[in-house]
């Protein structure tokens, strides 16, 4: 059995968390793991005043993940509610753990090269997981 | 009575545009239900200096508080989809502690009265190295810390409709702290279940009680009467703060609980049973969007403290939740027990 059973990956639309998950469908793939697919839902979200909103990133996410060659039977898209970085960090522990994290370089919020406003550089400091950092350019046609 | 109101403090420059709710204008309504309480020149506003280094440092990290300062120096941007700072609001949230401190210095020295702190950003979501759900530091707890550290105990009730994750994780192991939070689950931040009891220091002192949307009035009273009373009384505090988010109210669009703002007048009543004698009771604004819901909640509230009548909605009843609290009660005992257990068989290995 592998040693990665399972791989979570944070999405929130933006152009990064769709090469983090390009890169993620193709590690599961490559390793036989199971692909959680994680969409964080904040304040803004939930009251309906962002643009987009789940059912929308998952129509996305779930195409991304097939395209890079993830079976569809291995994919799972969950909507936790937190920031970015909390749910993230919640989706990787018990009890459910996470082998891997793939999260994209720059979030929908990042900003500089600070802690402040970047999901990766948050959630590498702090999982407990391997973390793998995707820049937006990966797979790009 | 006295009522001391220790802002609105705030910067129209912290602004996370035009969608955003959490915005300077709800001042507007928030003084609104003060100037509809009719007291006039018997309102006391201490002056809100900025919070020192030093008092926020008790609850937040100096890296953390260096890296806000030099973010929003250098033009600030988003922190989270949620979350923002702008080139003034390391100057606002500094002021909003500030106020926090100056509405307990006013109440020392008057030994009396209530007071209200109207102050954006909110807190209650800051962690101690993290901004995030509107907060960048945590108002309500950097107060309750300048308490603790001149050894008095205190209560913190949120009954905000999101629960107070930095509020909670600020004070996890501190003897010197009871927190209690009602608020909706699940929603935003996806913390506060009723196992989340506290740390080894002070197992038992943090009280989360979850409810379900469309939980009306009663049910909140219920909870904390049910299920916090007898550990608020045990602890006996020094001081009550109160986190009080009006985004409860069945009105607002941030959350989906039932209350109406007769309600938020009987949850004061209630809260204000565990206040050790006057002047130690302060009220520190976290969410409420709607402006309408704002204005005559903040009214009811207060107007409830100070025996002052206002235009106010009937209290609710028969929403769900009672299962929800009956759950929350055991659940929370089956934790306490078993960290309780934990720690001496620890303490035995040792």
């Amino acid at each position: 059995m592998s040693r990665f059973r399972t791989i979570v990956v944070g999405f929130d639309g933006s152009p990064d968390s769709q090469a983090a998950l390009r890169w993620a469908a193709q590690m599961s793939g490559a390793v036989g793991a199971r692909l959680r697919i994680v969409h964080a839902v904040g304040l803004l979200e939930h009251a309906g005043l962002l643009h987009e909103h789940a059912t929308v990133h998952r129509e996305t996410a779930l195409r991304v993940a097939e395209d890079a060659g993830a079976p569809a039977a291995d994919v799972e898209w969950t909507v936790v509610d937190g920031d970015p970085c909390s749910a993230l960090l919640r989706s990787i522990a018990a009890p459910d753990p996470a082998d891997l994290l793939v999260v994209g370089s720059r979030g929908s919020a990042a900003h500089g090269g600070t802690l402040l406003g970047s999901t990766s550089l948050e959630v590498a400091e702090h999982s407990n997981v391997p973390v793998t950092i995707v820049p937006a350019s990966y797979g790009r046609a | 009575m006295t009522l001391i109101v220790a802002g609105p403090t705030g910067t129209v420059a912290h602004d996370g545009g035009a969608f955003h709710p959490e915005q300077q204008s709800r001042m507007f309504a928030v003084m609104g239900g003060v100037r509809d309480l009719g007291l006039g020149d018997e309102i006391v506003c201490p002056p809100t200096p900025k919070a020192e280094m030093d008092d926020l440092a008790r609850v937040h990290s100096l890296s953390y508080l260096n890296e806000l300062e030099a973010f929003c120096a250098e033009g600030g941007g988003d922190i989270d989809p949620d979350t923002y700072a702008r080139v003034d609001s390391w100057n606002a949230a500094r002021r909003a502690a500030g106020a926090g401190l100056a509405a307990l210095g006013a109440l020392d020295e008057r030994g009396e009265g209530v007071a209200f702190v109207p102050v954006r950003p909110p807190g209650h979501h800051a962690e101690r190295g993290r901004a995030m759900g509107f907060c960048l530091i945590n108002n309500v707890a950097v107060a309750a810390s300048s308490l603790t550290a001149r050894g008095e105990r205190v209560l913190i009730v949120d009954w905000d409709v999101h629960h107070g994750n930095g509020t909670q994780s600020i004070f996890w192991d501190d003897p010197d702290v009871l927190y209690v939070s009602t608020h909706q689950s699940p929603l935003f931040p996806g913390t506060g279940a009723a196992i989340e009891v506290g740390g080894p220091g002070a197992v038992g002192l943090t009280v989360n009680i979850p409810l379900p949307a469309g939980a009306t009035g009663d049910v909140v009273r219920s909870a904390i009467d049910h299920v916090a009373r007898p550990t608020i009384e045990e602890f006996a505090p020094d001081w009550v703060l109160v986190s009080c988010g009006f985004d409860a109210h069945r009105a607002d669009p941030l959350g989906e609980l039932a209350l109406s703002s007769g309600d938020f007048a009987e949850l004061s009543r209630l809260v204000s049973e565990f206040v050790p004698r006057p002047g130690r009771l302060a009220l520190f604004l976290e969410g409420g969007y709607e402006r309408a819901a704002l204005q005559e909640s903040v009214a009811a509230t207060l107007g409830a403290l100070l025996a002052v009548p206002t235009d106010l909605a009937a209290p609710t009843y028969g929403g769900p939740g009672m299962s929800e609290i009956r759950s929350a009660a055991s659940d929370r005992h089956r934790a306490m027990e078993r960290m309780r257990s934990l720690i001496s068989s620890e303490e035995l290995g040792a």
